[in-house]
């Protein structure tokens, strides 16, 4: 599968961000194919989550350009809530809505934000639940789920408002061991099916499996960035080498 | 042993009462108790039981109007500390720093003297008013109800009713179709209909005065010597379900769990409360009191004519007449007497400079206990729930309402409830101020009477009672709220 001539989904120019005097991003460039899978590592506190984070404005960069399917992320409230339509996001800690089951979790979005039918609405839910692997769990409440269903119910909750690109902000990182799998199983599915990816992850298993292209992030800049097989087995920056002979 | 320790301590207790003169007993409940208290229901009470009553209104009063305002005053301020702006912010801070950290029953003494501050009431001020404050308290334009209110309640009850399923259909409408459907202003626009219908169709209910009648008829007709039976079976059944349901939340496939000690004894409370009211029912039932048209009746019978006499009041609001429900009412300032003292009249409705310093005292303390509670609450919602609402693409006001508030409030509510509490007893720092609530007017009849464990007993028991409807009406809804864990 070659996305090489897709056309540009996300172009990044210089984005700099500063939280107070700490610099965060010190210039980052990068641009996303359609149907591209990119997956950004790197040491903690490189800035690879405030980057993705800056994508759909949950941070504002300060310099530099951001571009999402041809609209720029500017403080101009109507191109944000454009972008964020059509971008989702699943976080660390999966921040599903305890107070609401399952299928409210999912349906809420497509009912508020879309205003479409309820009956439609939950008819995609349960839709979205099945292709989670977890259609049983429906009335439940998220404290009753495992972190690992909860982190497939926080994937489907994004999907429910059908956006054309993925954020996954360290999504197996506050999971049990063997809850892993389950949700990069149906990561890997939402890859395969076409769905633009950016993935913040440690599971470099993942990487060199579904990545089209790796990113690796150090202090707040893209030191280096190619193929999966290109950045596993011939790393050409010090960083990048002391970086993986220490995780892998 | 619990019961063992108490009949030690009563037998100790009635001994040293013997040796010291001190009566125990409850015939000053139908006495006059001798004195006039300076607000309420009734100002020149003719039995010492009945100046309880108006001392516990006007402690009901202060207390309910006070949570009601410190709640709203409390939501604003707790909200406005929250504010992005500077200066707003900083206000509410220095608000609940500085009420918080002055004692309360300072502050009373401040609004008192405040208040004892302004000017009298001068040939001049004589005229209907909208507002006036003076040293002789706070006179305020309000609403009373008026010709066939409550036939016209009876239709708003209806009507919210209506309204709401009106407000459901349309908001099933907008789930169906996905259009506007409007549904709060649907309800809004059914409730306004309803209640303008009503204000004019109100006597057509008058045939209800009947049923009303009746009720009170069938209640004055049960023996006097039933109604201490009934609340005796009555507190028996009640406390023999609850253990029942306690056990059945205890009792598991395998059969009965293991008791702990606590659930025992909880238990043993249920069942001893419940022999309480029946020997209270007995012996305070039976008691015979001399009522105000100088005939004797047993505690039991008044009780039971009071019940059907709030039936056979209620019949007589069904008149049928046609009016409006409610009547706006103005205070005058008014030369009264012989004498020539100028006066508020009866008109408008009047705080007492007693009873505005407790209420505007407790209303002010509490409120800023409350604002910190309500900043707590939503700062409790985590911050992961912004994000994950903000990434959906929420709008604010729908992420407040649909993720933040139902959190929020199951977090607010046990410490609200503790608040309510709280400033529910506080009134009781009126008595320092004169203020006629149940605490001075029981000091009073202290004094007058020389039963002082019996009064005790009272204030106990009314303060008893009012906590544990307040927290029983707290708990109802922090149940409802809470979340659904593993």
């Amino acid at each position: 599968m070659s996305v090489a001539n897709n056309k540009d989904v996300i172009i990044c120019e210089g984005v700099k961000k500063w939280f107070g005097d700490f610099q965060a991003l010190k210039g980052v460039n990068a641009t996303v194919k359609e149907q591209e899978v990119v997956v950004v590592i790197g040491p903690s506190g490189s800035g690879k989550s405030t980057f993705i984070r800056c994508i759909n404005r949950l941070e504002a960069h300060q310099e530099g350009t951001i571009i999402v399917d041809g609209i720029e992320l500017t403080n101009d409230v109507r191109n944000i809530d454009k972008i964020r339509s059509e971008v989702g996001m699943v976080f660390q800690q999966f921040n599903l809505f305890p107070h609401l089951t399952i299928l409210d979790n999912i349906a809420l979005a497509p009912l508020w934000v879309r205003k479409q039918p309820r009956g439609e609405v939950e008819e995609e839910a349960m839709a979205l639940l099945e292709r989670v692997g977890i259609p049983e769990q429906a009335d439940k409440f998220p404290g009753q789920l495992s972190g690992g269903q909860q982190q497939r119910v926080a994937i489907a909750r994004a999907l429910a408002m059908k956006p054309k690109i993925m954020l996954f902000d360290e999504p197996t990182s506050a999971l049990d061991p063997e809850m892993i799998k389950e949700v990069l199983d149906v990561m890997k599915e939402l890859a395969r099916s076409g769905m633009t990816m950016i993935v913040v992850t440690h599971e470099m298993g993942f990487a060199r499996e579904v990545a089209d292209r790796v990113l690796f992030f150090d202090y707040g800049l893209v030191v280096e960035e190619g193929t999966p097989d290109h950045f596993f087995e011939n790393p050409q920056h010090d960083r990048t080498k002391l970086f993986l002979s220490q995780i892998l | 042993m619990v019961l063992l320790f108490f009949k030690i301590l009563g037998g100790e207790a009635s001994k040293n009462f013997a040796r010291s003169d001190i009566s125990f007993g409850f015939g000053w409940l139908g006495d006059p108790p001798g004195f006039s208290i300076r607000e309420g229901i009734d100002l020149q009470p003719n039995s010492g039981i009945r100046a309880l009553a108006v001392g516990g209104l006007n402690t009901l009063r202060v207390a309910f109007s006070g949570i009601v305002a410190a709640t709203l005053l409390g939501t604003v301020i707790g909200v406005a500390r929250l504010s992005k702006n500077f200066i707003v912010s900083k206000l509410a801070s220095f608000y609940i720093e500085t009420i918080r950290n002055v004692p309360l029953l300072l502050q009373m003494f401040f609004w008192q003297v405040l208040l004892q501050s302004r000017s009298s009431l001068t040939e001049e001020s004589v005229g209907t008013k909208l507002f006036d404050v003076s040293n002789k308290g706070i006179a305020s334009t309000w609403v009373f109800p008026s010709t066939g209110f409550w036939p016209w309640l009876l239709i708003m009850i209806g009507g919210y009713y209506l309204a709401r399923k009106v407000a459901r259909t349309r908001r099933k409408y907008q789930e169906d179709t996905g259009e506007d459907g409007h549904p709060g202003l649907f309800g809004f626009l059914t409730i306004l209909g309803v209640a303008i219908v009503g204000w004019f169709v109100h006597p057509l209910l008058s045939f209800l005065s009947i049923l009303w009648d009746g009720i009170g008829n069938l209640i004055g007709a049960v023996p006097a010597a039933s109604v201490s039976l009934l609340i005796a079976g009555l507190a028996v059944a009640v406390a023999a379900i609850w253990i029942k349901r306690f056990l059945d939340t205890k009792r598991t496939p395998a059969g009965l769990g293991k008791l702990t000690d606590d659930d025992i004894f909880r238990m043993i409370f249920a069942g001893v409360s419940a022999l309480v009211i029946v020997w209270i029912a007995f012996k305070v039932g039976g008691a015979i009191i001399n009522k105000p048209d100088g005939t004797d009746a047993s505690v039991a019978a008044v009780l039971r004519d009071g019940l059907a006499n709030i039936f056979y009041w209620f019949g007589d609001k069904f008149t049928g007449e046609a009016g409006s429900p409610l009547a706006i009412s103005r205070p005058v300032v008014e030369v009264r007497g012989t004498g020539g003292f100028i006066q508020y009249g009866t008109t408008g409705i009047l705080a007492t400079v007693a009873f505005a310093s407790v209420w505007i005292a407790v209303t002010l303390y509490t409120a800023a206990f409350i604002a910190e509670i309500i900043r707590g609450g939503i700062l409790a919602v985590a911050k992961g729930q912004t994000e994950a609402s903000q990434a959906l693409g929420l709008r604010r006001s729908q992420y407040l309402r649909l993720i933040v508030l139902p959190q929020a409030f199951r977090i607010i509510l046990p410490p609200l409830g503790n608040q309510y509490l709280n400033l529910a007893k506080n009134t009781s720092l009126g008595t320092a101020l004169a203020f006629g609530e149940i605490v001075a007017v029981g000091s009073t009849l202290m004094n007058q009477t020389g039963q002082s464990l019996p009064i005790v007993l009272v204030w106990m028991a009314f303060y008893l009672t009012l906590s544990l409807s307040l927290s029983g009406v707290v708990n109802y809804y922090n149940r409802r709220m809470a979340l659904v864990e593993r």
